[in-house]
């Protein structure tokens, strides 16, 4: 019989024991009723008084030394006993598995804070701590943007446009330059990552500084080289055999003047700040300019211009005019005499400014589209020599309008030619004396 | 610990709406801080364009002034709270006039630094105006993790580094007097210093006053006009009582 059971007839036993008895005393007493009555009382108080124990021994927590007792109230309290201890059991390996948790993530070289759906600090491991400077217990429940205050980081957990990681330099107390990205899980929780970036952000530096540096240092051996060469491919006196070459000599080093002045313009345009200035451009001048220029020197290809809006832009005048300036100039380089080079100029409806520069030339293949803006990237080696250029032209494009908040948009077909776009956004439009948008940053 | 306790006891009653009044408050304070970090860079690295900007971000501060001063007026209107709530709002419309005060001796500083950047620079470079520049800067920012933090214990120990300031101040000031007797030809550049690091000095002040007002908000003692010994001998003998 199991346990149970077995518990059950004892419990049932002694009660129909103490019945009988009951009905022993009533004979005894006369009133088989009375000695029943009697005899249930002693076993109601009987229950009562195990009830009392069993409470008691509940309320003490001395979960060690369970009351003996039989029958019903023993099955009860081992299963109470038994109970608790599955509880501490469970308990014991969570505590495990937290423990191990929590040295995993001390180990981690990246700070790692957990936040709630209001930024609210959950939970934080040791290299937060030391890079935030965040308080063991003091500062959980406190919002992520009342301790780290850097504007720039109340403004990304603001926007909550996660997509990329913010980077902030002398970020905190030692100065370090941190990256902190924030990642969404779970119901509505974010992780927010931060990392010690100094070290990059240090050899970025170093690496504009070098180009910056070698290029001025390349600048005067170059002028010297360029101003002898000049002289004497204009010398009648010299070997007409060398006239050749010193022609190519000096071909060349004018390239090599072409690709120091294009990166140190590059280099500039890395130093400087992420957005350009503000100042009204007039847009049709520039290109009758540019157009003016372009068909004085060449005959062919034909370019037209047509301008569509009297629209100017908001922005830096010798940067804007370096983009147009390349463009046209790719244009015309990659075209035929016979083609056709068109600069289209307009404004949309929803306020953006367009140029649009398209050649009836040899077009890009479409795998080499997506790399074109890159430093001295060349679609085929050959191409490029022989029609000169110093390869950092498009690069120049890219960043000159990325800080104009524009960009750039590039359509091409082999054999039919190619259409260079730039989009400029609508706070950089210039509406001939008014500003293109109110909320034009100031 | 009392503070603790008391923080979290009082974290716990903020609704929303306060919690993102005092959000705002500090991000005003963050962006102050900002703007006394580009100042004196901008001194320091005799960087003038650096300084005009700081000038002309002051206008940011003075907004955000304004808008986190109606904010609290509309709170106060219809939510009209008490104790501990009432407190937090008081000190924060205390708190964000003295961010404004900072915000102008920043600007102060830019504008000066751009004058100076133009100006033939020192030997020293302005060193003795970096070891002040950098214990100040930390006030503030201590002063406003103190508010972020209700935490009264480190409120009184920034408070207490206004000592330091002012003693620097000094030294600075006799070390600036004795060049300008040296060569009177400096003196235009030296009275440029002393005004930067007379803005300092308020700077300190004001950071010093935001101390304060976190300890009223936390043990409802409004400190002001105490001098700090007896701030510390009251908090330490609430502390001991059970």
């Amino acid at each position: 019989m199991n346990p149970v059971a077995q518990a059950w007839a004892y419990t049932l036993a002694r009660v129909a024991g103490l019945a009988g008895l009951g009905v022993l005393l009533g004979l005894l007493l006369g009133s088989v009723t009375v000695g029943l009555l009697v005899m249930l009382s002693v076993a109601l108080t009987w229950q009562l008084f195990n009830l009392y124990r069993l409470d008691y021994w509940l309320r003490a927590r001395n979960l060690r030394e369970p009351p003996n007792a039989g029958g019903i109230w023993g099955q009860v309290i081992t299963q109470v006993v038994r109970l608790h201890r599955r509880k501490r059991f469970h308990k014991q390996r969570l505590l495990d598995v937290f423990r191990e948790l929590r040295h995993s993530t001390a180990a981690m070289p990246d700070g790692v804070i957990v936040l709630n759906a209001n930024n609210e600090i959950l939970w934080f491991n040791r290299m937060a701590m030391r890079l935030l400077a965040l308080r063991r217990r003091i500062d959980i429940g406190i919002r992520i943007s009342n301790l780290v205050r850097e504007p720039r980081f109340v403004q990304f957990l603001d926007k909550a446009d996660f997509s990329a990681p913010l980077e902030v330099p002398r970020a905190n107390r030692d100065g370090l330059a941190l990256s902190f990205q924030v990642v969404p899980y779970g119901r509505q929780q974010r992780l927010l990552l931060v990392r010690d970036v100094s070290r990059q952000v240090a050899l970025e530096s170093m690496r504009k500084d070098f180009v910056a540096n070698a290029s001025h240092e390349l600048r005067s051996p170059l002028t010297v080289i360029t101003g002898y060469l000049e002289t004497l491919v204009q010398d009648t006196d010299i070997d007409p055999m060398l006239q050749g070459p010193l022609g190519e000599m000096r071909r060349q080093s004018d390239r090599m003047n072409a690709i120091v002045r294009d990166l140190l313009e590059l280099s500039r345009l890395d130093a400087g700040d992420a957005e350009a200035p503000y100042d009204t451009i007039d847009v049709a001048g520039l290109l009758a300019m540019l157009n003016k220029d372009v068909t004085a020197r060449l005959r062919h290809p034909q370019v037209s211009l047509v301008i569509e809006s009297p629209a100017g832009l908001l922005g830096d005048e010798a940067e804007v005019h370096s983009v147009f300036a390349n463009l046209v100039e790719n244009a015309v380089k990659y075209t035929p005499d016979e083609g056709q080079v068109s600069i289209r100029w307009w404004v949309d409806a929803q306020g953006e400014a367009h140029l649009s520069v398209t050649d009836t030339g040899m077009g890009i293949p479409a795998e080499h589209i997506p790399r074109l803006t890159e430093r001295f990237y060349r679609v085929d080696a050959g191409r490029a020599r022989t029609t000169g250029g110093t390869g950092l032209g498009l690069a120049i494009v890219k960043h000159a309008l990325e800080h104009h908040g524009a960009r750039l948009h590039i359509e091409s077909e082999e054999g039919v030619g190619s259409t260079f776009t730039c989009h400029f956004p609508a706070r950089r439009v210039w509406q001939g004396g008014r500003q293109g948008t109110i909320d034009a940053a100031g | 610990m009392e503070t603790a306790d008391l923080s979290h006891h009082i974290s716990r009653r903020f609704n929303e709406d306060l919690e993102h009044l005092r959000g705002r408050a500090l991000a005003m304070g963050g962006f102050v801080e900002s703007q006394l970090a580009k100042a004196l860079t901008s001194l320091y690295e005799g960087d003038s364009s650096l300084g005009e900007s700081v000038a002309l971000d002051d206008l940011k501060v003075n907004g955000m002034e304004v808008s986190i001063d109606e904010e609290c007026s509309r709170i106060l209107a219809t939510r009209a709270p008490a104790a501990g709530d009432l407190r937090v709002v008081v000190a924060i419309i205390k708190a964000i006039t003295d961010l404004e005060r900072i915000g102008d001796e920043g600007e102060k500083i830019g504008l000066i630094a751009s004058r100076l950047a133009s100006m033939e620079r020192p030997e020293n470079k302005y060193r003795e105006i970096k070891h002040l520049g950098r214990i100040v800067s930390e006030m503030v920012h201590d002063a406003l993790d103190a508010f972020a933090r209700l935490d009264a214990e480190s409120a009184l120990r920034v408070a207490r580094q206004d000592r330091l300031v002012d003693e620097e101040y000094e030294a600075i000031h006799r070390q600036c007097i004795t060049f300008m007797m040296e060569d009177p030809r400096t003196i235009r550049r030296v009275l440029d210093v002393m005004w930067v690091v007379r803005s300092l000095e308020r700077i300190g002040d004001h950071a010093q006053n935001i101390c304060e007002y976190v300890i009223y908000m936390v043990h409802g003692k409004d400190v002001r006009h105490t001098s700090l010994e007896d701030v510390e001998r009251e908090l330490r003998a609430k502390g001991s009582q059970p």
